[in-house]
This record gives structure tokens, sequence and C-alpha cells, in this order.
């Protein structure tokens, strides 16, 4: 089959899934019950009038959509106004022109916000990532290939410890050893730092990721060191593996050209899996060593309801993951010409 | 591997690291919070660290002193005509904003008439000014201000209305800009804002009145509380705005940490609210459905349950000690507009059954849960608390052993927040619940929560309805005279114990810590705490 159509319906699939986390992730945040507008302000300050106000100024006040007033608790109302002044009509209508929102809770335009804070996790994710494959694989070739010996089963129960830690933990363990030798708790760089030479901000920056990339390092080099191992071994099974060894071939040679290529397809699944929730942040991680990611916006956004911010992140979300979810695909075609067909 | 792996890590962050150092450092203040500022906005502003931060960078026209008390900032003199009506600030002369502008009474009128005139801020204008009349500058450097009632308190109802510098504001859009440069007049002036990781201020040497004496505060925040401790304990951080209560035990150990308790600033109290909402009475046009149960209503009920509460042990146990048992809304934190003079209702068990045994609450079927005189329902409450309470679960866990001594039983359940505001009021679909209020200054705020009109604007969880509490709430509102007031309010305070509106099984300290060995002149002997205010960071200075 024609490589561009395969391509091209894959983009289609793509756009429509976009299209419905646009009109589900309206929805899904409306259910919730609460009130966005007071977001459980408690102090008797807050007049009502003011509420009242709030709602007006963050369209609350429209109904959600025609023949609704409200979804939690669900309020009917009359189905007979203008579709176009209700607030899902006008969240469509921004989001088309690029517009997001913003933010109930900081009064910040909601893309500003997401900006910063995705730049910030891709560069915790994405350097967490990039170890945790290298190590992984390293581990995992290393494990297959001295497969039923004693490095093979010490390697793999580091891995089966290092994949099943409970993350916030092992982030609590680290801290704790981090505090006492000098490692930075809290933040991504020194407040200060910017008015220091780029090269001193970079070196300040990587002292803060230290911790936090560690741990994500250790959890998710568990997990590939796994599944490179377990897919090794059954290809290093082979026939043609046989026959290479039979030509004489070195160990590297048959690992590099023969069985790495085929062995590496489960690994690219789960990494491009990976990559595609990368953008979520790992919540935890950020949590412990308040690094001011995605997850972390996501989760403060969730307490106040703060509808533009969740809508906008969880878009952002979606089309990570469904950009990912591609990228594998096109990888697979390169790794193994077989899968081009349908 | 795995070592291999730490020490490639390592190796990484030192040689970046390494090239780090040098330059002669300022003086820095380094302040770690679990919060941030929502917004630099102040109209727009909720969150309590946002005040935290205009505090130190703005100025108002009155202070609030750590005792209570009021002085004047930028005013030099106040003066209010007979009736109350109009009062004259004579504004200090000579003060700039951080830009080097002269800041004027004109300033001053044009940032009331702001406030004034945004319905859109949730609390500047919707509670601070609503009493406004007109603003006017003179040329004698004077704000006259007149207000549309004599009212007592204006002290408290200008201070958080903070001065922003016309010539900025002039040209922007009052609701959505940021402020992300903040010009102020302050003791200390904003140098960076990264939201939710950092706040550095530098510090406003040629302040009118409190110059700072050390060079920047930067206020760090933390997502995790141990984390939080864990920084002050190893140096990185030198004052910490709050921390678990678990963790202060191990830090008062620590010979460079000092521990300080007590009362907070923004005045914070825990209650146990009943529903007792009739529902004949019940505000069904604002969503009203006020399904509580029919014991709560009957103040027998509440005092036996008052009286089965023991809350030195709540204190011990939720608080590990760092409280003090409560009595009404108004905190002791709120000095002399806390009635002290209350005795409450002794922990006596017997004495709790014996109430209930002589209103005819009796267990007829042996099950050891009383019923309803008239035997249509167990006296079996549902409890709720938000989800983010920390110390709720516990206190739920305690109630249900107490109160079960007496026959009633309870299904606790936590609540997401806004689900309970929701369930909360003005609906009264719930039984009891656990939360708590922050409140103002002033008793004016906490004292409206108990009024019949609060009932449907949503602020009165209990729905408690009182024709002479709502007499004296009125009275007090325009009593200028301060003990008459002062007593008018303590007597509404003896009321609302008496009925047994709440339970408040305590009233939350202030707990924060500091090293001893990076700065000296943190003020700690005050009736109320708050390290991170003016007052202290205008003082410290680094040990020698």
């Amino acid at each position: 089959m024609n490589r561009t159509r395969i391509i091209l319906r894959k983009v289609a699939w793509s756009v429509f899934t976009i299209f419905f986390v646009i009109i589900l992730n309206f929805f899904l945040f409306r259910v919730l019950p609460g009130d966005a507008a007071r977001a459980g302000i408690r102090d008797p300050r807050l007049k009502k009038e003011a509420v009242e106000m709030l709602r007006v100024r963050f369209g609350l006040d429209k109904p959600v959509i025609n023949c609704f007033e409200s979804l939690n608790p669900i309020e009917l109302g009359s189905c007979n106004v203008n579709p176009l002044d209700t607030q899902f009509f006008i969240y469509v209508r921004n989001l088309l022109q690029g517009e997001l929102g913003v933010s109930y809770h900081t009064n910040r335009p909601v893309a500003e916000i997401l900006s910063e804070r995705l730049w910030n996790t891709v560069l915790l994710i994405g350097a967490g990532q990039i170890f945790s494959i290298i190590l992984g694989m390293a581990l995992g070739v290393f494990a297959a290939w001295k497969a039923r010996t004693y490095l093979d089963y010490g390697a793999v129960a580091t891995s089966l410890i290092a994949w099943s830690l409970p993350t916030f933990w092992l982030g609590i363990i680290l801290l704790f050893w981090g505090s006492s030798n000098g490692f930075p708790l809290a933040g991504k760089a020194t407040p200060g730092m910017s008015s220091m030479p780029l090269l001193q901000q970079w070196g300040d920056i990587a002292r803060h990721m230290f911790l936090p990339t560690l741990t994500y390092t250790i959890v998710y080099m568990g997990e590939y060191t796994l599944i490179m191992r377990s897919s090794l071994v059954d290809v290093l099974s082979e026939d043609y593996i046989l026959t290479a060894k039979a030509k004489g071939l070195s160990a590297f040679q048959i690992l590099k050209d023969h069985a790495l290529r085929n062995a590496m397809l489960p690994l690219v699944t789960v990494i491009a899996i990976n990559l595609g929730f990368t953008v979520a942040g790992a919540i935890q991680i950020e949590a412990v060593f308040s690094w001011p990611g995605l997850g972390s916006a996501i989760f403060e956004a969730v307490e106040r309801r703060d509808f533009p911010m969740l809508q906008g992140a969880f878009l952002l979300i979606a089309v990570a993951v469904i950009i990912a979810n591609f990228l594998a695909d096109l990888t697979y075609t390169w790794l193994d010409p077989r899968v081009q067909v349908e | 591997m795995k070592q291999k792996a730490l020490y490639l890590f390592m190796l990484f962050a030192l040689v970046l690291s390494a090239c780090g150092g040098g330059a002669s450092q300022p003086v820095t203040a380094r302040i770690g919070w679990a919060g941030s500022p929502d917004t630099l906005n102040p109209g727009m502003a909720i969150l309590i660290e946002s005040y935290t931060i205009f505090e130190l960078v703005y100025d108002s026209m009155y202070e609030l002193n750590l005792d209570g008390s009021f002085t004047l900032s930028l005013a030099e003199s106040a003066e209010v005509s007979d009736d109350g009506m109009v009062w004259t600030f004579k504004i200090r002369d000579g003060i700039e904003w951080h830009d080097g502008q002269p800041l004027t009474a004109e300033d001053i009128a044009w940032t009331y008439n702001l406030y004034k005139d945004t319905p859109e801020y949730p609390y500047l204008n919707g509670y601070y000014t609503p009493y406004f009349d007109t603003i006017v500058a003179t040329e004698n450097n004077e704000v006259i201000l007149t207000l549309t009632e004599a009212i007592p308190n204006v002290e408290s109802q200008l201070m958080f209305l903070y001065i922003l510098p016309k010539h900025v504001w002039e040209g922007v859009d009052k609701l959505e800009y940021e402020n992300f440069e903040m010009i102020g007049s302050g003791p200390f002036k904003m140098a960076e804002y990264v939201q939710s990781e950092f706040v550095r201020l530098t510090a406003n040497k040629e302040h009118f009145s409190t110059p700072p004496k050390i060079d920047e505060v930067v206020f760090q925040t933390f997502s995790n509380q141990d984390a939080l401790v864990q920084a002050i304990k190893s140096g990185q951080l030198d004052m910490i705005t709050e921390m678990p209560n678990t963790a202060a035990a191990s830090l008062d150990e620590d010979p460079n940490i000092e521990l300080v308790v007590g009362a907070p600033l923004a005045p914070g109290v825990s209650d146990i609210i009943f529903n007792q909402m009739d529902p004949e009475n019940c505000p069904t046009e604002e969503g009203g459905i006020c399904s509580g149960h029919p014991a709560l209503r009957d103040r027998n009920v509440r005092l036996a349950m008052s009286h089965a509460t023991d809350k030195q042990q709540l204190i011990d146990v939720v608080l590990l000690g760092l409280g003090e048992p409560g009595l009404t809304l108004i905190p002791d934190g709120l000095g002399v507009w806390y009635n002290n003079s209350i005795e409450d209702f002794a922990f006596d068990v017997a004495k709790a059954n014996q109430i209930l045994d002589d209103a005819g609450y009796a267990d007829t079927d042996g099950d050891g849960v009383r019923e309803m005189p008239d035997g249509s329902q167990p006296l079996n409450f549902r409890l709720n608390w938000p989800s983010d309470s920390i110390n709720a679960p516990r206190m739920a866990e305690l109630l249900g052993e107490m109160w079960g001594q007496i026959g009633i039983t309870l299904e606790p359940q936590a609540v997401d927040p806004d689900a309970l505001t929701a369930q909360c009021c003005p609906a009264f679909d719930f039984d009891i619940m656990i939360w708590g209020w922050a409140s103002d200054p002033d008793p004016s705020a906490l004292l409206y929560v108990y009024t019949t009109d609060a009932i449907p604007y949503g602020s009165s969880e209990t729905g408690y309805s009182n024709p002479a509490y709502d007499d004296l709430y009125n009275q007090q509102q325009v009593t200028l005279d301060f003990e008459a007031r002062k007593d008018i309010v303590w007597e509404m305070q003896r009321i609302v114990h008496e009925d047994v509106v709440y339970i408040i099984p305590f009233y939350d300290s202030s707990v924060q810590a500091f090293r001893t060995d990076r700065f000296t002149g943190w003020i700690t002997d005050q009736a109320k705490v708050e390290l991170s205010g003016v007052t202290s960071l205008t003082q410290i200075e680094p040990v020698k």
C-alpha cells in the first residue's frame, strides 16, 4: 500500500481524535461538582455580589449549552437561546481563534502559563527519559547477552526493584539524601540567578534537576531494562542468530547488526507511550521536588476548578500523546519495513 | 550498573555546578512556604500569599501591628469629623515610588476610587469599599474620605487597600494587568517573580518608616511540606512560614532552629458545624435542600455533644498540642474582641448523657444508639470534611469515639472541598461538617456568619437565626465608641456560645521556625506571630 496514503489516513484520525478531545474536555470538567467562581474560598468577606461579578467575568453566567443551564447539579434551561451565546460555543469559537482563555486562578492567559510549564516539564522528563533509555537499554542488552547467569539475575532483580519502587517514596528518600549533600530541594533555579552568565544559569538548573532526574531515571530504567532484555532474549534464540554465530561474527556484530533492530520494537512502543504522557509531567516527582511543571499546574487547576487551565492542559496532553503515537508508527516502519502493510 | 548511573549523574551535575560561585553576595533572607501568590494584581488577588507580598511591596494608610493595634503609615495624621462621616488624612511629604516618582495624596485618592469603582475586585471592592462615598485629594497633600455612614472600623477597612501608583495604573487594564513590575512604595521592591517558584524582593533602604537592614528576601515555594522542613534543617532556608505539626517536635530539638508558636496574624478558626436549618425556612430559591437531621435543631442535643467533646484531647492528638481551646468563631487572635470571660461547657460525659435522657432521646431498641423522642430515627449523623484537610480525618475519628459514649453514631466521609461548598451553603445538604474560616482583623466579618442575612448568601453554614443577635450585629456595625462596641461584640459571642451554634474545637496556632545561626531580630514576643511580615523582615540582620 502507498506509504503517503497511510500517513494521510493517520493524520486524519489524529485530527478527528483531537476534535473529540476538545468536546470531551469541555463537558468533563463541568460535570465536576462545585462552583468555579467560588472555588472553595472560605471567607466571610467574599460577598455574593462579588462571586456574581466573577461569574460574569468568566462567562459562567451563561448557559453551558442550549437546554442546559448547568451540568452539576443538572439544571435544564431554555433551548431557545442563541447557541453562540452559550459557554460551549464561546469556548469552541475562542479555540478556533487560537485563544485558550484566561486562568480563573492566576488571572493570566492560559497559553502563557502552559508554555512556561511545558518547557520545564520537557526539560526534566526529557533528561530523565534520555538517561533511562540509554541506561535501560544498555543494562537490558547486557542482561540478555548474559542470560541465565548470575549477572543476568542480578540485573533483572535490580530492575524489578527499581521499577516497583513507589516514585513518591523513592523521591523522598533521595530528597533526604540530597539535602545533606548540598543539592537544592525545590524549584528549577536559584532566585537571583537570572542576572548571571548563561553558563552559570545552566549549571544552576542542572543542580536543581539532579534529584528529580535521578528519581525519574531509576524508576523508568527498570522498566526499559526488563522489556529490552526479554525481547532480546527472544530474538537471540532465533535461527538466524545461530547462523550469524556460525559465520563467525563477533558478539558485538551480532547484537548490533542482527539482533538489536528486531528487539527494539516493543521498547519503541513503550517509550512512545511514555513520551506522550511526558507532557502530563510526572506529577509525583514534581510534587516531591516542587518542580514547576505541567503536572503540578494541572493539580492546582483541578483544586480551583480552573476550567480554562484544565481545558488547555488536557488539550496539550492529548495532542502530545497523539503526536507521540504517530511518531512511533513512523519509527516502526523505519525499524521494520514489514510494518508498512496495513 | 545502578551505581555507575548514579556516579555519572553526579559527575554531570558537579561539572556544571563547578562553573558557579564567586562574586560578593547580597545579604538575603531565604523564606520557604508551601504556597505561592495567585496574582500580583491587588484587586484580583485572593490567596493570603499574595497579601504577604503586597504588605512588603506596597504601603497603605494603616499598618496592623502584632499586638492587634493599628498605626498610621502613609499619613502623618488623621482627623475625623464629629459625625464620623468625613476623614481627613494628611499624607507625609517626600515619599517616593520605587521608580523615583513622588507619591502624593493624588495617588491615594485615585487608588481608593479605583477600588470603589471596580466591582470585579472580589475583596477590595466587595468588602472594603462599600462605605466609601467620595474620595478627593487636596492641594495640601491631604486625602478627604467621605463615608456613606459612620463606621467604627475605618482602620481595618483601609489596611488592605494598598496604594498603587497612578502613573502606572492609569494606562492599564485594571482587571487583566498582571503587575509583574509591581511598582510600589513599601520597604521592599519587586526584583523577580516566577509564578509557583519564587518571589525575590530587594530592600528599599529609603523607606520613610521601616527601611530593611537586609538586602534581599526570597520566598521559595515548596509543594511538599517535608521538603520544607528538610530545607531549613539542612540550612537551605533561614525561615519557614508553616510546617506539619508532626515536624514541629523534631525542629524544636535542632539547636540551630527556633520554633515560634502563637496566634496567626490573619485569624483562623476550625469549626464543627451543625446544620440547624429548618426545612420550613429553607432558602430554596438559592438552591436550598435542607436535609439536616432534625435532632441537630435541638439545643439539648448540641449541648450534650458539646459536653461530650474533650477539646484538650483533640488539641493534644490532632494538633500535637499546638493550639488553644476554642469558644466561638471569634478567635483569641482577635485580641480585645475575643470574649475571654465565657466559661466553656465542661467535658462531662455523664452530664451529656443526662441531658439527652431528660430531653427524651432514649435508646429504645437497645442497639447502643439513641433515637429521636418520637422514635422516628436514630441519632446517626453524616460527618463530612474537605478532603484537603490534614487535621479533619483524625478529628473525625476522635469525635466518633467521644460521641459514641453518649449514644450518637457518625457516618464519616471526606468530600472534595468544592463539592463540600456545594453541599454546604446555602444548600444545607449535610448534618455535621468539620471546616474552618479565615478572616479579617475586625470581628465584624466572622460575626456576620451567624446572622440571618447570611443564610441565602451562603455565608451562614448553620442556618442559625436569632433576631436579637441580628440586632446586635447591626448595632456594632455603627457604634463608634470603642468600649460600647466591644461590649456588644462580647455579648454576641456569649449568645452564640450559649445557643451552641457550633462546637469550636480549637483556634489554630501559627507554627513557624527560623535558623538562629543566620539572622537575629525576629519578632517573637508579640501577641501574634508573623515572621514573614514587615515587622520581622525589616528588623532582622545577619548574625555577626
